[in-house]
């Protein structure tokens, strides 16, 4: 059934488009990261204009980190303290990347920044991920227990001034971190259109050494706040948020990670991680080949006054 | 009482005038497209009547009819990629000033490629070989340094399907009926749109009209774009508040705890 997008202003499939938001909602559940960086791509690789993918993914991730959040907030599973400075240091970094964002798009270099931008990261990540991901399941195969960190443990981040007490993740660390950490995620949000918690989850666990039980629910309360202020920012600025393509992704979203919630809990943990570090590293290498690959068309229109043709 | 007379006698003049040539009327099917939800495109048919009277002249050429259907104008950046370490990059760019959004021609089968070269059918941009394109980083209209831009436009435009042409595509019933049909697709800008309709004899231009056609989004649509633009912060708060809200019946519809 073809549906027309008022602010796209295309027709797509609805289905289509509900099926996408319920695969990605479905790896989200299953993988419990918001889905952000795989939803953006899978959007433009299907036509739908880069600036649209971006500003609506924003308000899809509200949505289903908005479930998830209250979730955690039912089990005490958050440290409001460290929720509320990493908001507002993300608010700051989402300001940042909208200006950077309509900066980029006027310049004609979006794409190519965006398409960078999650060839690194991703790459990195995902390498990252894999790699502690195989080695955890090779231990686990050797019968050798899992390293465990010991809470004590110490890092040149715990040497830095400014230091804070957040008591219900009892710790003291400086605040330095944990601001550059919110601005660098509300930045990457609203350049990329991903909600950011696959890099601010292992931050807060491995360099601020937040208990992991706290990690999730905190990382959510953030993304929350930063995607709604990055929705409505995108909204003022360029004129982008398709809400009927919200609606659609937003529902297909919600019902495929409850599905996907449901069949991770019956995957290891470390087998979990190896595949998600698989799915991140193909998105990368998706996005290199159309970097380096000689494009079947070398021409693209704008429109001066904002929209994509 | 004097001005009267004189403008009773202009009158008188200009209708001998007239009777020496064709009068062409003309009618569009749908003069209002309406964008709604499960919009898929739509056809527009042109229709016209060649009226000629005992004054009107023998003409040794057929009748050609032209029907021109323009977007309203608007710049557009053409961009090509550029190989840059490896990686392609959006590299030169040029600014194509005000060319209509859309247009499609239809001709009767007489107007071929290789009529319209001839600069009766130039003059009125018939064909897209016989737009005229301004760059904003250049003199001369049509400038051959930009030609590389001009053809990937018409190119990308024709993949689109907002520009088309279509070379026969007029038909005549009988003598003096003519139809065309314009392929309206579904991603259609909105805007106020010409439609110009040309009656030759060979080269020369008996009758031209100018009707319009107006194509906007109507109800949800139009509702929704309207409060992306102009209450772009309300819509903003409102894709936020509509996000929170499913979010949370989600929650609580799944809930398992």
């Amino acid at each position: 059934m073809l549906i027309y997008l008022p602010i796209a202003e295309i027709s797509v499939n609805m289905f289509v488009i509900f099926g996408m938001g319920a695969a990605v909602g479905f790896l989200s559940g299953l993988f419990g990261v918001g889905g952000g960086f795989l939803l953006t791509p899978l959007l433009i690789f299907s036509g739908i204009p880069p600036v649209v993918s971006v500003a609506t993914v924003a308000s899809q991730i509200v949505a289903s980190s908005a479930s998830a959040a209250l979730s955690y907030w039912r089990r005490r599973m958050i440290d409001m303290k460290l929720a509320t400075i990493l908001m507002l240091s993300g608010i700051v970094g989402t300001l940042i990347g909208v200006v950077v964002f309509n900066m980029l798009r006027s310049l004609g270099q979006l794409d190519l920044i965006v398409s960078i931008a999650y060839v690194t990261l991703l790459g990195a990540i995902g390498v990252l991920m894999l790699n502690e991901a195989v080695r955890a399941i090779l231990n686990a195969r050797a019968g050798r227990p899992a390293t465990l960190r010991r809470p004590g443990q110490h890092s040149w981040i715990h040497g830095l001034p400014l230091k804070m007490r957040f008591k219900r993740s009892k710790l003291y660390v400086s605040a330095i971190p944990v601001v550059g950490l919110g601005i660098a995620i509300g930045f990457l949000g609203a350049l990329l259109g991903i909600g950011g918690g696959f890099i601010l989850v292992p931050a807060l666990i491995y360099l601020l050494r937040v208990p992991t039980n706290l990690v999730i629910g905190t990382s959510l309360v953030q993304i929350v706040a930063t995607m709604s202020v990055a929705t409505v920012l995108h909204s003022t600025t360029n004129q982008s948020v398709d809400i009927v393509l919200a609606i659609i992704l937003m529902v297909g979203g919600v019902i495929g990670a409850q599905f996907g919630a449901r069949v991770g809990q019956n995957i290891r943990g470390d087998q979990l991680r190896a595949l998600l570090a698989l799915l991140v590293l193909g998105v990368a290498i998706r996005f290199l080949a159309s970097l380096v690959a000689t494009p079947a068309e070398r021409f693209s229109l704008t429109l001066l006054s904002g929209g994509a043709l | 009482m004097r001005l009267r007379v004189i403008l009773a006698a202009l009158l008188a003049l200009a209708a001998v005038g007239t009777a020496q040539a064709e009068k062409m009327t003309v009618a569009i099917s749908t003069p209002e497209i309406q964008i709604n939800s499960n919009f898929t495109g739509t056809n527009v048919t042109i229709f016209g009547v060649i009226e000629r009277d005992a004054g009107t002249i023998a003409r040794n050429a057929p009748y050609e009819v032209a029907t021109l259907v323009l977007g309203p104008p608007e710049t557009v950046v053409a961009r090509r990629k550029d190989r840059f370490l490896g990686i392609w990059l959006n590299g030169a760019s040029e600014t194509i000033v005000s060319p209509p959004i859309f247009y499609s021609l239809a001709t009767t089968p007489g107007l071929g490629a290789p009529q319209l070269a001839a600069p009766a059918f130039r003059n009125l941009e018939l064909g897209f070989e016989n737009i005229a394109f301004t760059y904003a980083d250049r003199l001369e209209t049509n400038d051959p340094g930009a030609s590389e831009f001009r053809e990937a436009f018409l190119r990308l435009k024709g993949e689109s399907n907002l520009y088309a042409e279509n070379l026969g595509g007029v038909s005549f019933i009988g003598d003096s009926v003519f139809r065309a049909t314009v392929r309206i697709p579904a991603n259609v800008p909105v805007g106020r749109y010409r439609v110009l309709v040309y009656l030759f004899a060979g080269e020369a231009l008996l009758a031209q009209s100018e009707e319009s056609i107006k194509v906007s989004k109507i109800g949800f649509e139009q509702y929704m774009f309207e409060a992306a633009h102009s209450r772009a912060a309300l819509y903003g708060l409102g894709c936020v508040a509509l996000a929170l809200f499913t979010g949370w019946i989600a929650g609580v519809v799944f809930r398992r705890d």
